[in-house]
């Protein structure tokens, strides 16, 4: 099995670069790509099962969007022929139509989904998410200084039950196509929902296995979810 | 800006409010300048304001630096307006303008000497132009609010005025590139032994060039992206520092070069970011126009403050507490590096939740994840005893990180920690948050009389 993990010197923000070291651990017998922002990505040209990219800074986007450009019919390619993405944070809206700043400029992103993000740089967006995968439920952070809207129903990835999801107002959080995940959720997302892990290492063939320290991420994840659960907890701030 | 009635008003009112909390004892450091902004949104520009004005900032050590250098302006017969026990924000530094101006708006004092919060730059610099401004670096620092490095880079850069001098860290290759249009001196640490080829910490924000993009190739790392780097593509590099130190942790000494002139300082631990903030304080203080020499003396009598640090020995086993700034994650893997590297066997008490998070929503622990808990799996910690509501999440952090599970002890109670220690080290050490203190210090104090008791008697 092969996982590319995309430019991970620039896309780490929020805990995330251990993400990536706990996807590691997950899948010890892996091939595990590290793609330099200065390279071709390994997906142009070998199969690949399972790509990963994480935040990154909003000067990261662009440099990220100039760099994944050449490579859109590739992209589009791998989610129709079902390959594993997992795209975290602000990564999501590179594959969206483009990003409006603070001044109104709209950088041209991929364009492989119809959402589009807008930036407020002064804004920062700050809360708790809890929201549903088929029956699982999924917790997760969000700290954003932007949301994605223009989002299609049924490409929503999670349900939302308390907290914002794509966008105020939007019903589903993070985009779903096939194996294609992208959410702005925050934890990092695969340490917190051991269920969601599960079910994305049996997506790569792997049924069944015991997570790397599952009882413990369990117990935290059951913590995590009264706490959630709990209507008198704030979810904004 | 003028003094129009509004300004006054507003100004009258905060005085009334700063004299009545003072009278009460209450702490006047922040809302009589919250009052004045709320009354007069331009107050900070329409008050008078010290003819010389030194700011500090950065994400780190931002707070000691300030009390070196106000007590170093103080013992040097300078009267100095400053926030140091008050807020780092707009209505703290309104709030020490206020308490160093007459009824009608006149600065009393010439000097001020203000600790900035990078993120209030956008309120404060519009405002109160700093005639220097240090900046002590520029790492990750609270998700929420600060986002990342580079974030709070670009602010700080389009909001310093351009006529502020910047007294810079040549070792940051982040906060080196404040403002570049600003003139600047830059401040360094010689190469030192324990610098390494590249960096072992899970957050490095400057491996890219920022010009092309390229992997930057560093001449030594000191801990994160503190070191000196080149890019082998392009001319980007490191600047050369105008202040060159030479830390000897050995004979805890500290010797600064100008030109030719160099001076010797006396280091009072031998902690890398004590010898960046000593030599950041001597490279502002001279530029404002004091002589290092003069200044040896002076800098070398500094204290640690003892919510932040203490040690104390009793039998035979040590008992540390250091601050270990929770949601920092620079800050925490520093003090996890320090206890690393201590001498002897160690057992660690880890208290670390957010205060207000864990009573009226959840922690946002995502932060731990770019924290070097990595360093705790260190053979000479012995254990690890972890206390609060977020333990479960630390003892998955340190799994992850790959310490022993049996070394792990989650407590729910921060103040029944000291139940599980088993005196079998040469140190115990209490890392604690910030808004933690007493809590800790308790901890710290349960665990000294617990230990005087075993050792019979006074200790
Ligand atoms: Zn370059």
């Amino acid at each position: 099995m092969t996982v590319e993990f995309l430019y991970p010197a620039l896309a780490n923000l929020y805990g995330e670069a251990v993400e990536m070291k706990y996807i590691e651990q997950c899948l010890p017998d892996a091939t595990v790509v590290k793609t330099k922002v200065n390279d071709e990505p390994y997906f142009a040209k070998n199969d690949v099962d399972f790509i990963y990219m994480g935040p990154m800074t909003e000067r990261g986007q662009e440099i990220v969007i100039e760099k994944l450009s050449p490579y859109k019919e590739r992209i589009i390619e791998l989610i129709e022929a079902g390959k594993v993405f997992l795209i975290i944070g602000n990564a999501l809206e590179i594959f969206g139509d483009y990003i409006e700043t603070d001044e109104g400029e709209k950088i041209k992103a991929l364009g492989i989904f119809g959402t589009y993000a807008k930036r407020k740089m002064m804004k920062r967006y700050n809360s708790l998410y809890f929201g549903k995968f088929d029956e699982m439920k999924i917790v997760g952070f969000k700290a954003q200084f932007s949301h994605s809207y223009g989002e299609s129903e049924d490409e929503g990835l999670f349900e939302n039950i308390r907290g914002d999801g794509l966008h105020p107002g939007s019903r589903f959080e993070g985009i779903r196509r096939n194996n294609f995940f992208a959410t702005y959720l925050l934890g990092p997302l695969l340490i917190l929902n051991p269920d969601f892990t599960k079910y994305l290492l049996s997506l790569l063939g792997i049924e069944n296995a015991a997570l790397p320290c599952e009882n413990d991420i369990r117990t935290a994840y059951e913590k995590r979810l009264k706490e959630f659960e709990n209507p008198n907890k704030e979810y904004l701030g | 800006m003028k003094k129009t009635p509004r300004f006054l008003f507003a100004l009258f009112l905060a005085k009334i409010a700063l004299i009545t909390q003072r009278i009460l004892k209450m702490n006047a450091s922040y809302f009589p300048g919250k009052l004045a902004i709320t009354l007069c949104p331009d107050f900070l520009g329409r008050i008078d304001k010290p003819e010389t004005i030194i700011g500090v900032t950065g994400t780190n050590g931002k707070t000691t630096c300030c009390n070196l250098i106000i007590d170093a302006l103080t013992d040097l017969g300078y009267d100095v307006l400053n926030n140091r026990f008050g807020s780092n924000i707009n209505a703290g530094v309104a709030s020490s303008l206020i308490s160093g101006s007459t009824l009608f708006g006149k600065a009393k004092k010439e000097i001020a000497v203000f600790e900035i919060d990078e993120r209030s730059s956008v309120r404060i610099y519009p405002y109160v132009k700093p005639t220097f401004l240090l900046c002590t670096n520029l790492f990750r620092d609270s998700i929420r609010r600060n986002a990342h490095s580079e974030y709070i880079l670009d602010i700080i850069s389009k909001y310093v005025p351009e006529t502020t001098k910047l007294v810079l860290n040549a070792d940051d290759l982040v906060s080196s590139r404040i403002a570049p249009g600003n003139e600047r001196v830059y401040f360094g640490i010689e190469r030192m032994e324990t610098d390494l080829p590249e960096s072992i910490n899970i957050v490095n924000d400057m491996r890219l060039c920022p010009v092309c993009n390229s992997e930057l190739k560093y001449d030594f790392v000191r801990y994160h992206h503190i070191g000196r780097a080149h890019c082998p593509n392009c001319s980007f590099s490191s600047p050369k520092p105008d202040y060159l130190a030479k830390a000897d942790f050995e004979n805890l000494t500290l010797t600064m070069t100008r030109g030719l002139e160099s001076t010797q300082f006396k280091l009072i631990n031998d902690s890398i970011f004590n010898a960046y903030n000593l030599t950041a304080v001597v490279a502002l203080l001279e530029q404002f126009g004091i002589e290092a020499k003069k200044l040896s003396d002076i800098l070398s009598n500094q204290k640690i403050v003892e919510t932040r640090f203490s040690e104390e020995k009793i039998g035979d086993i040590e008992v540390i507490s250091n601050m270990a700034k929770g949601q920092n994650p620079i800050a925490c893997s520093c003090v996890f590096d320090y206890v690393k590297r201590a001498e002897g066997t160690k057992e660690v008490i880890l208290l670390l939740d957010d205060v207000h998070d864990n009573a009226a929503s959840s922690e946002n622990i995502c932060w731990i994840y770019d924290a070097d808990f990595e360093f705790l799996g260190d053979e000479s910690i012995k254990r690890i005893i972890i206390g609060g509501v977020r333990a479960i999440d630390y003892k998955v952090r340190l799994e992850i990180a790959g310490v022993d599970e049996s070394k792990i002890i989650c407590i729910d109670k921060e103040s029944d920690t000291p139940d599980a220690v088993r005196w079998d080290a040469d140190k115990i050490y209490v890392l604690h948050e910030l808004y933690r203190n007493d809590e800790a210090l308790a901890v710290r104090d349960e665990i000294k009389r617990r230990l005087r008791e075993r050792t019979g008697g006074n200790a």
